[in-house]
């Protein structure tokens, strides 16, 4: 049964991660991508967002990241509204949330586990730390063999998958995946969804833009569905 | 430290990336320091000579009847009033005569009949080195033309105003390929790496989604600037130097190169170019970027 989820939501709330009040996105010239959607995640949930294409299950996560700004309504993560950031705390925020992008945006010259370290190199972590959580997240994602492989010579599954494995690299505070599975056989999606879990596990909070319901059918997550920019809860 | 390791790592995958345009940048500031600094060689070299030969410059001053020693501390007095001299010697015919033999070494018996008087008094004036520059020589000249008792004034004009006007075409040179040295640089390095960045637009995009801060974009970039600009200058003045080297070992021991004891660059100018090549490709680098950081 779906809810409308535009319930009235105080901002504020520390303990919840994510917090978005009435947020509207219209692109120019009129396209309302987003209609006064209200959504709440606390710390360490993990959230499924549903819908067909063109609902603004992208938009939504490109609101979150701050690739683009809202209309209408506030977005705060911890506690900060995210229209008031200046550019250096939007990178420093940015640098917390892991995005898995539908189309992957990985650089193709460069190798597999470049692609991936770059998330952690832009927080100047340890060059140690980084290959050996780079191999490991490699490992486990099935990707071990293609470690030097240049990104653009793999198949859309690998690049997907690549694409996942930088989102997780820096175990972020916030992990946004768009359509994670949408090129993967159920063992690789398997894969995936474990590694999901074991984020989730150590806290990370994410949320999942996906048509797949097989990764989200019987599970006690909350689910929310968009329909032409409104945001209903599953 | 760590904050370095990846601005150099970032660099080598830049330069890695890039490699054939930032080698036509490499060569491109290496020939324009290479033309300039060979230019501001000879120029130094040339105001060298200048000052070198200037040292021994004197003004010969032919006066038309001897000076008792009352009218000669009177003239030494004028002349001191219009600017500082060195030393004024007052020459009679006998001793003029004298030196001329001197001069004329074996064929100096072409005096034996004359009359040492034929030659006028005069007055040899050494003036300091304030007085050395062209324009400053010329005004000296036309003063102590119009003393009383002058007849005429010497200094090998015709030379000293040939050497002049080839100082002051040297400088020129050395100006026009000194700002040429600056553009070419700037804009080359600038518009360079503008075009490397372009080329990496989605690089930066993904960069700047992924947290990169402005200072990890800019860094790099900056270290390139610096680099090309370091190995740029040191390539050049190291060409010139091995120039130098070949010119000295092949023409060394002939023609002018004796008369006007050519040396290199000192230090401190050498230090001077690599410098300001260094900020100028630093410079450019930083205009090369400051567009792309709003992502």
């Amino acid at each position: 049964m779906l809810n409308n989820f535009a319930e009235n939501l105080s901002p504020g709330n520390v303990s919840n991660l994510v917090e978005i009040v009435k947020v509207t996105k219209i692109y120019p010239p009129d396209v309302v991508a987003l209609r006064n959607v209200s959504l709440r995640a606390r710390k360490g949930e993990l959230i499924f967002l549903t819908g067909p294409s063109g609902a603004g299950k992208t938009t939504l996560l490109k609101l979150l990241c701050r690739q683009e700004m809202a209309t209408k309504g506030l977005i705060e993560i911890e506690g900060k509204d995210l229209s008031a950031l200046g550019d250096n705390d939007i990178q420093k925020l940015r640098q917390r949330i892991g995005v898995a992008y539908q189309d992957f945006k990985l650089l193709p010259r460069l190798s597999v586990s470049q692609n991936v370290a770059m998330a952690m190199e832009v927080r100047f972590m340890n060059p140690l730390d980084i290959k050996e959580r780079v191999a490991e997240l490699l490992a486990k994602l099935g990707l071990s063999e293609k470690h030097h492989k240049p990104a653009g010579k793999l198949s859309r599954g690998e690049q997907q998958r690549v694409a996942i494995a930088r989102a997780a690299a820096g175990s972020p505070l916030l992990l946004l995946a768009d359509e994670p599975t949408g090129n993967l056989d159920s063992a690789t999606t398997a894969l995936v969804m474990n590694l999901f879990k074991e984020l989730n596990e150590s806290g990370s909070t994410i949320i999942i833009a996906t048509h797949d319901e097989s990764i989200y059918q019987g599970t006690s997550h909350k689910k929310f569905e968009l329909r032409q920019g409104e945001l209903y809860q599953v | 430290m760590k904050f370095l390791v990846f601005m150099f790592m970032q660099t080598g995958r830049n330069i890695r990336h890039s490699w054939g345009v930032q080698l036509m940048t490499l060569l491109t500031v290496t020939l324009s320091v290479l033309i300039f600094s060979f230019f501001f060689l000879i120029y130094t070299n040339m105001v060298q000579a200048g000052l070198k030969l200037g040292e021994g410059l004197r003004l010969t001053v032919y006066l038309t009847a001897q000076l008792n020693p009352a009218e000669q501390e009177e003239f030494k007095k004028k002349i001191t009033d219009f600017g500082r001299v060195e030393k004024i010697i007052f020459i009679t015919p006998a001793e003029a005569f004298a030196r001329l033999g001197r001069q004329l070494g074996n064929d100096k018996d072409v005096l034996d009949d004359l009359n040492p008087a034929f030659l006028p008094y005069s007055a040899e004036i050494y003036p300091h080195k304030d007085i050395k520059t062209l324009t400053r020589i010329k005004e000296f000249s036309d003063f102590l033309k119009n003393l009383p008792g002058t007849m005429k004034v010497q200094y090998g004009q015709g030379w000293v105003e040939r050497f002049g006007h080839f100082v002051r075409l040297l400088r020129f040179i050395v100006i026009i390929s000194g700002t040429l040295l600056i553009l070419t640089t700037m804009f080359m390095v600038s518009y360079t790496l503008r075009l490397t960045l372009y080329a990496r637009q989605q690089e930066l995009k993904v960069l700047r989604y992924l947290g990169a801060t402005n200072s990890y974009i800019k860094g790099p970039v900056l270290i390139e600037g610096f680099t090309l600009g370091l190995f740029g200058s040191g390539l050049g003045l190291g060409a010139l130097f091995f120039l130098y080297q070949w010119v000295k070992n092949h023409f060394g021991a002939t023609g002018f190169m004796n008369i006007f004891e050519f040396s290199f660059l000192p230090v401190s100018n050498t230090a001077m170019i690599l410098f300001s090549s260094i900020m100028l490709c630093t410079l450019g680098s930083i205009l090369s970027i400051r567009r792309l950081l709003k992502i």
